[in-house]
């Protein structure tokens, strides 16, 4: 069957090429493997932990304390996992969060795609992607030794009492990290909407906010929604900040003012240091990382999903 | 009735003189002043960067009439007709010079209000662009925006009355809360029209309205452009002659940017007086 | 016709007309609020540079202080040079400078001037020089990080603070006899972690984050190229590959910190790879900038024409050799690119590693692959940490580091784009 082929380089060409061909697949099946492990490695410990701690009292616990006494007399030695304040503070954070970029991503877009000169655009949208290249560490530093005295400065003028750590610093620097994540996305979206629509607006006489306001955004929205959730998936998952910015200890309280702790920081704080295996203790970090994981996924999945519909619509 | 046509073009070019030359396009021949116009435009250039898109176009558009123009594929008439409510404001390289005077004010003017304007001068475009909102938002966006309807009540009666005249509200009555992308080619582009009137304009610009529709849907915009001509001047963009020749009084013929010949629809279609309009209403033309 | 009668044409214009201040107002108000918008965020920005600039760059400067060092051949037996008490030397070298100074305590406070490292630096030129012995030298030598503190405006010249009365007095003489001066702070690139901050360094971090970054690289850019190539040329579209699309474009989403998660369960506890060391740290940020550099090669590969494809298929070429010789060449910029940013990323990332335990205190620079490390985002984490004036300048000053590195990457990204971005 070779030597049909003609020529005798092309003999020996299959088999390397079969071998080139595998490995390239196993490249690629390395992404397979990544999430397997990460399933794994996160679900296998989860699991230990829920046979110590019943899955109802993960999640329906009120009170967080996980740190296990040293010596066996000290109370409250066996440790609680009630993860309801730890899941609160990382919603409050990332609310506050999404409070500052929303309204400031969203609007830097529109200004950018729908105002601005170009030679404005090409100028100040490198600068506000800066802001989504500093690392998050530095985003914490700036967080925990800045922004967190100057708040706290400007609450004793006002005669208010903020935490050092409190929620509406970590909230507020995460939300100027996020910025330039949802503006880029908002500008992308805000440039796929027709310009036949835009003109069909114009021509009834819409002025070009009223244009911007009742079309663009309303046929944009599908687009923004899923960046929206994007977004959020990064603020629930994102560490450095909080773990620099927020508290260590849980506390329910709808109080933006006050400290709380996140889902990140608690894994961190729960796995940094000497961890004895198989202690609840350490175990309950890799619950709180499956939970991560889930949330995480399902916003992916779900603005993922709403961005192919929106694609279909538009195409 | 198109044979009819064709014939009598024939017999007429073996006996009337034209204008042959390229030089001749800038002249415009024909009928292209009134006197008591509506709109006139003067010695209108327009620029696409450095590009130019019409060459010193000058007509006038009588009230109460409709108007077409026809012409090869981008020789300008959607050009010209966005120079008469501003539209070619939204382009950032286009540039248009010369006076267009709207009820004797010019409208090109930098002082001069568009939003205004374009209440005055609604547009349907070639491409029916429902917004993606329900019908009835559609319809009731115009009057919404200009505040021209302060209860929900007279909204309901706007958007009634505008659809009942673009001959759409039968068909859509019982589901004015759906999409209105959801709706077919045809009903899209008479809810288009229905946005437009329910602005009540003065004028009323179309961009060849019925490119996209079948020819029962097209039957009925020309019905409906035939009925709104009582009360609007229309200028409508159109490649069919057959629809020119149905619906406008005047028709006006474009070539590279120039116009080239502005006579009544009948003149135009029976007795042409330029070769370049001839030879592009006998299909002769590239 | 009612509505000729309600709306006739005189009616509406004057309608619109006399909403237009209104809605132009609200025009502007829209318009104004995207400028804020854009100023607020540009505004944050420069704050944020600002004060990162203004804390760091002065720990690019050290003080010092000229003290006239005898070399004691009492203190110094030329037998046991190693051993020998070059703090001794260097108490009596202050004692030298303000011979009035009685009681321990007064002694105390001023030996604080000095820091402990000096000593460590007068054992180093003894043990170079042994000719210095005998000889008095007047030597420049490390201020303490208070006194540096001082000298640059960050505590306070009264005796409330830090220093006491008599501490300043000496301070103010020193700087008469002009024995204080501030040099480039050589000590900052040249050691790892220390205790005493006028003696910590980034040199320890800045190798853990070559080796990790290494080896990050290394594991990356082939599999990453591989599995890209693959996707693009070798897959049939279909189930599987949408599979493996979402699957990709998940894990690009999923938070860093899982990844720690993944490295700890399973790269250290299941294949027992040691903790702290780059290896584990490169493996973890492989995994998860893995996503990235596919995501921008597949662009990359996509972006070449496929005619270009089907003319070498016609001369004979297999469909790996095509791959190979025709569309890997072409495509490579744009790989390259995408792997540079993602090792930006890479660069960056703390929190995975904080997972594997590279946040030890670690004085020593790092020499291996297994051997314990940090990183320089980490090293920043834990100096943010210390209650020290002297380290809040140092991590600022890190974080300039850290800040020029990721220009470079990205610059560099920019300018691969620019200069083969092609148009077909
Ligand atoms: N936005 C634009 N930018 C640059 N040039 C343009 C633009 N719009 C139109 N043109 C140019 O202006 C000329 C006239 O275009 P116009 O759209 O007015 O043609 P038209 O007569 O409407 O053609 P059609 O019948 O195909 O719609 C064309 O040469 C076209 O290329
Ligand atoms: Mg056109």
């Amino acid at each position: 069957m070779m030597t049909f082929c003609g020529s005798g380089i092309k003999v020996p060409r299959k088999p390397v090429e079969k071998v080139i061909r595998c490995l390239l697949a196993a490249c690629a099946f390395v992404a397979v493997l990544t999430t397997v492990g990460i399933v794994l490695s996160v679900v296998f410990e989860a699991l230990h932990f829920f046979h110590k701690v019943p899955l109802s009292d993960f999640v329906l616990g009120l009170k967080w304390s996980p740190q296990t006494a040293i010596r066996v007399d000290q109370v409250g030695s066996s440790g609680a996992f009630g993860a309801v304040p730890v899941f609160a503070g990382t919603l409050m954070i990332a609310m506050i969060a999404m409070l500052v970029s929303v309204p400031l991503g969203l609007m830097s877009a529109i200004f950018l795609s729908e105002y601005a000169t170009r030679r404005f655009r090409a100028v100040v949208k490198p600068l506000l992607e800066i802001l989504a290249g500093i690392p998050t560490v530095v985003y914490g530093f700036f967080a925990a030794l800045t922004v967190a005295p100057m708040l706290r400065g400007l609450g004793r003028f006002l005669g208010l009492d903020i935490a050092s750590e409190s929620a509406l610093v970590a909230g507020l620097v995460m939300g100027v990290m996020i910025i330039p994540f949802i503006s880029s996305i908002a500008d992308d979206v805000i440039n796929a909407v027709p310009q036949s629509l835009r003109e069909g607006s114009y021509g009834l006489g819409a002025t070009h906010s009223e244009t911007i306001r009742k079309v663009v955004l309303p046929a944009a929205l599908p687009g923004i929604v899923s960046g929206i959730l994007l977004a959020v998936s990064r603020a629930v998952g994102e560490t450095m900040i909080v773990v620099m910015a927020a508290g260590l200890s849980a506390n329910l309280t709808a109080n933006p003012l006050e400290a709380v702790t996140t889902v990140t920081v608690q894994i961190v704080t729960l796995l940094v240091g000497d961890q004895e295996f198989d202690s609840a203790k350490t175990l309950a970090a890799f619950a709180l990382g499956l939970l991560l994981f889930i949330v995480t996924l399902i916003l992916n999945i779900v603005a993922l999903q709403i961005v192919k519909k929106y694609r279909e619509q538009y195409d | 009735m198109n044979m009819m046509l064709k014939k009598q073009f024939y017999e007429n070019t073996a006996t009337e003189s034209k204008l042959p030359d390229a030089d001749g396009i800038r002249q415009t021949v024909g009928e292209p002043f009134l006197e008591n116009s509506r709109i006139s435009c003067r010695e209108i250039d327009v620029f696409y960067g450095q590009k130019a898109a019409i060459n010193k176009v000058s007509l006038d558009i009588g009230s109460n009439e409709v108007i077409a123009m026809i012409g090869p594929s981008g020789c300008g008439k959607s050009t010209f007709l966005r120079c008469l409510n501003r539209m070619n404001d939204t382009i950032d390289s286009c540039r248009v010079t010369g006076s267009i005077l709207l009820d004797g004010e010019d409208i090109n003017r930098t002082d001069v209000d568009v939003v205004l304007l374009r209440a005055r001068v609604g547009m349907v475009f070639q491409k029916p662009n429902p917004f993606p909102k329900s019908i009835w938002e559609n319809v009731a966006y115009g009057p919404k925006i200009h505040g021209l309807a302060p209860k929900k009540n007279d909204l309901d009666e706007i958007v009634e009355t505008s659809l009942r005249r673009a001959g759409l509200w039968d068909e859509v009555k019982d589901r004015l809360d759906e999409l209105g992308i959801g709706l077919s080619g045809g009903q899209q582009q008479r809810l288009c029209i229905a946005r437009t009137i329910a602005v009540s304009p003065e004028v009323i610009l179309m961009d060849e309205p019925c490119s996209a529709l079948d020819p029962i849907a097209t039957a009925k915009i020309e019905d409906l452009i035939s009925g709104l001509r009582e009360k609007f001047t229309i200028i409508i963009v159109t490649h069919s002659m057959q629809q020119a020749s149905r619906i406008s009084q005047r028709t006006a013929y474009f070539h590279l940017g120039n116009l080239v010949e502005v006579s009544t629809t009948r003149q135009l279609f029976t007795n042409p007086r330029h070769q370049l309009t001839e030879d592009y209403i006998t299909g002769r033309f590239g | 016709m009612t509505e000729k009668k309600k709306y006739n044409l005189h009616s509406v214009t004057d309608r619109v007309h006399s909403g237009l201040s209104r809605r132009y107002r609200a025009e502007k108000c829209f318009r104004r609020f995207g400028v804020c918008a854009i100023g607020l965020s540009l505004f944050f920005l420069v704050i944020l540079f600002a004060d990162i600039m203004h804390k760091g760059l002065p720990a690019f400067l050290q003080t010092q202080i000229k003290l006239a060092v005898f070399f004691d051949p009492e203190l110094l037996p030329l037998e046991n040079l190693e051993t020998a008490d070059f703090n001794a030397l260097l108490k009596s070298s202050c004692r030298a400078l303000f011979p009035g100074v009685k009681g321990r305590r007064s002694k105390k406070s001023l030996y604080k001037l000095v820091s402990d490292g000096a000593a460590y630096e007068l054992r180093k030129q003894v043990l170079r020089n042994h000719k210095l012995i005998g000889t008095t030298q007047d030597l420049w030598l490390i201020a303490d990080d208070e006194l540096d503190m001082l000298m640059k405006g960050n505590i306070a010249r009264n005796p409330t603070g830090r220093f006491n009365q008599q501490q300043l007095y000496w301070i103010e003489k020193l700087e008469q006899d002009g024995r204080l001066r501030r040099r480039f702070n050589l000590t900052f690139f040249t050691s790892g972690d220390s205790r005493d901050p006028e003696l910590s360094g980034i040199l320890g971090a800045l190798s853990g984050t070559v080796l990790t970054l290494l080896i990050t690289l290394m594991f990356s850019f082939p599999i990453g190229i591989g599995a890209a190539i693959y996707l693009e040329e070798f897959l049939k579209k279909g189930r599987f590959s949408d599979f493996l699309e979402v699957n990709i474009n998940n894990l690009a989403a999923v938070p860093s910190i899982i990844f720690g998660l993944l490295g700890l369960g399973i790269f250290i506890n299941f294949f027992g790879l040691p903790r702290s060391a780059p290896l584990v740290g490169g493996l973890v940020l492989t995994l998860m900038t893995l996503p990235t550099i596919i995501i921008s090669s597949r662009a990359a590969i996509k972006a070449v024409p496929p005619s270009i494809r089907e003319a070498a298929l016609g001369l004979g070429a297999s469909p790996v050799q095509v791959v190979f010789h025709h569309v890997l060449p072409l495509a490579l910029p744009g790989m390259l690119t995408g792997t540079i940013i993602g090792m930006a990323r890479a660069l960056g990332e703390t929190a995975p590693l904080l997972m594997i335990g590279m946040v030890a205190f670690i004085v020593d620079i790092p020499k291996s692959f297994n051997s314990a490390a940090t990183v320089l985002p980490v090293q920043i984490y834990l100096w943010a940490d210390s209650p020290e004036r002297a380290f809040t300048e140092r991590t600022s000053a890190a974080i300039i580091v850290l800040l020029v590195f990721l220009v470079l990457m990205n610059a560099s990204a920019v300018y691969l784009r620019r200069k083969f971005e092609r148009r077909w």
